[in-house]
């Protein structure tokens, strides 16, 4: 070897050591532990899946969703039965009503109103409420703020009805008021709500600032609970709540305090629809835009008995002129939607059938984005 | 300690007394046939009570189908787990869970020998859920508002060991009218 081939060799060993050393290459930094922290507002695109976990009941959670990104933002453990998460506007904390064991599945029974810090997602207080919180597949109107955010209501079923109080301020227990007979709690007003009674009828209950019971007062019958009940998946649109008929009516309850009146009914479908066999169905098949005034309706072709069946369609109501605006195609079956409260919303759909959440452009219907998996029996979609 | 059996014969010999002074005995047997007549009533209440009584065996003419499917004629209304499927049957408990006391009831056509049956839909309570032959049918189901026909409805909640569901059969009642 010459010394032109000798120096070569060296400079090619130190071209190596540069590329392939300790020093050549770049160095990634030490990561301290670290927990996310969500921003103090959420945007008006989050969502949260409220997952009953049918499969494993002891076990709920709720889901949360960027609408835009489709990125799961965090998740709250929620225990036995999970309905569903509540958020005020207020903003700062998240409310939900869990049930747990002592053992598990057994054992003795507590019932809180667990209080979330709503950027740590982290427990900060807790309000033990008596052990009766109905029980069911999830529904909205089984647990509600009233509209100044004071009192949470919370429908028991043991299988005596009643609803329990819960003051938001001092985060306390204030009491049950009995609805023999009615069920499910919609509010009307900050200190009013009403259930609905087996016989069509509505109890129309007002409550004190105190949260007890101020009144009682019960309405004549609605509907005909036995040729055409309303499902319970009620929307509300400014003072009137909206609720679907098995057969397609739509029923306008015009609420404003301790005074419910039922307005003018309007049919969903055409003659030529119900030949056709349309229907509303879904576990959760109604949502309303409050800015534009759209109801969302899941809708499916079938019998009476498919009431729960999914749905292939969103179809679309302008409410104020009564008829439909547009149709939404499904990207999967779907039982549950919801539409973001923005002037630009997302319209999101889940079912308890599949894990996962199909995310649309609410007002083009253009689909965007699934997020899958997600949770096991995605039942209920609450948006901030 | 009080003596038990004297205290509860001196009860009832002072009730019967006080009863005698203020009440005429038309009047009492009035009472007592209606207490009777309200006794055998109350099994034709819609409210199933968890009793069982001699069960249909399954696949045979007047009972056709499999019980472990969805599709079976009883299951015209139910949601939820078929106990079947889980260690028990289309009418019993699996072993270690309790039978829900209170339910709901459907009204479903046999087709095996064409009658319409009240058929009671108890949930089987006290574990996790079974996870096995999720079935969810609603001929006749009706909302939350009308309870003891509604199946959206977890109905453990009225048996001792509380609201742990774990799976539900469909039992014959009696022959809708």
């Amino acid at each position: 070897m010459n010394r032109t081939q000798r120096a070569w060799r060296r400079a090619a060993l130190a071209l190596l050591a540069c590329i392939c050393g300790e020093r050549g290459w770049a160095q990634l930094p030490a990561e301290p532990p670290a927990v996310e922290q969500l921003p103090s507002r959420p945007t008006p695109h989050w969502v949260w899946v409220n997952d009953t976990s049918f499969f494993a009941y002891p076990d709920g959670r709720a889901f949360l969703v960027d609408g835009d990104s489709g990125k799961m933002l965090g998740m709250l453990s929620t225990g036995f039965s999970f309905n569903g998460v509540l958020v005020p506007k207020a903003g700062g904390v998240i409310y939900s009503p869990e049930i747990y064991f002592s053992r598990g599945t057994r054992g003795t029974r507590t019932d809180v109103v667990t209080i979330y810090d709503a950027t740590r997602l982290e427990p900060v207080g807790g309000i033990e409420i008596p052990p009766k919180r109905a029980s069911i597949l999830p529904m909205a109107a089984a647990q509600v703020l009233t509209d100044d955010e004071r009192f949470l209501l919370i429908y028991n079923f043991t299988p005596a009805q009643s609803v329990t109080v819960v003051d938001t301020r001092s985060r306390k227990f204030v009491g049950e008021i009995e609805t023999a007979g009615c069920a499910l709690v919609y509010p009307t007003g900050p200190r009013s709500f009403f259930s609905i009674c087996g016989d069509g009828a509505l109890l129309v209950t007002t409550l004190t600032d105190a949260g007890t019971l101020a009144s009682h007062v019960r309405t004549a019958a609605f509907i005909d609970v036995l040729k055409d009940p309303v499902t319970e998946k009620g929307v509300r649109w400014r003072d009137t709540w909206l609720f679907a008929s098995f057969e397609g009516v739509l029923h306008p309850l015009r609420a404003t305090g301790a005074s419910v009146k039922a307005e003018p009914t309007w049919p969903l479908f055409t003659s030529q629809e119900l030949a056709q066999h349309w229907r509303t169905g879904g576990l959760n098949h109604l949502a309303m835009h409050g800015g534009s005034g759209r109801l969302f309706a899941i809708v499916h072709q079938g019998g009476p008995e498919t009431r729960e069946e999914l749905g292939e369609e969103v179809w679309v109501y302008d409410v104020a002129s009564r008829k439909r605006a547009q149709t939404i195609a499904m990207r999967n079956k779907v039982g549950s939607i919801q539409v973001s409260q923005d002037s630009h919303p997302l319209l999101f759909a889940c079912a308890m059938e599949n894990n996962r959440l199909d995310i649309y452009d609410a007002t083009s219907g253009k689909y965007l984005r699934t997020v899958e998996p997600l949770g096991q029996t995605p039942a209920l979609l609450v948006t901030p | 300690m009080p003596d038990i059996p004297s205290s509860i014969d001196a009860l009832v010999e002072r009730l019967a007394r006080n009863m005698a002074q203020r009440v005429s005995r038309r009047s009492f047997i009035g009472g007592v046939g209606a207490l009777l007549f309200g006794t055998a009533g109350m099994p034709l209440l819609p409210v199933a009570r968890g009793e069982s009584t001699t069960p249909a065996g399954p696949n045979t003419a007047t009972n056709p189908g499999d019980p472990q499917t969805c599709e079976y004629w009883r299951h015209c209304a139910i949601d939820g787990f078929l106990c079947g499927c889980c260690g028990g049957s289309g009418h019993s408990c699996p072993p270690g869970t309790e039978h829900s006391a209170v339910t709901w009831v459907g009204t479903c056509h046999n087709p095996g020998d064409g009658r319409d049956y009240i058929v009671s839909y108890n949930d089987c309570c006290g574990k996790s859920g079974c996870g096995r032959c999720l079935c969810s049918r609603h001929e006749d189901d009706k909302p939350l508002y009308v309870p003891f026909r509604s199946n959206d409805y977890n109905w453990c909640p009225g048996s001792k060991v509380g609201i742990a569901y774990h799976c539900t059969v469909a039992r014959i009642v009696g022959v809708a009218k």
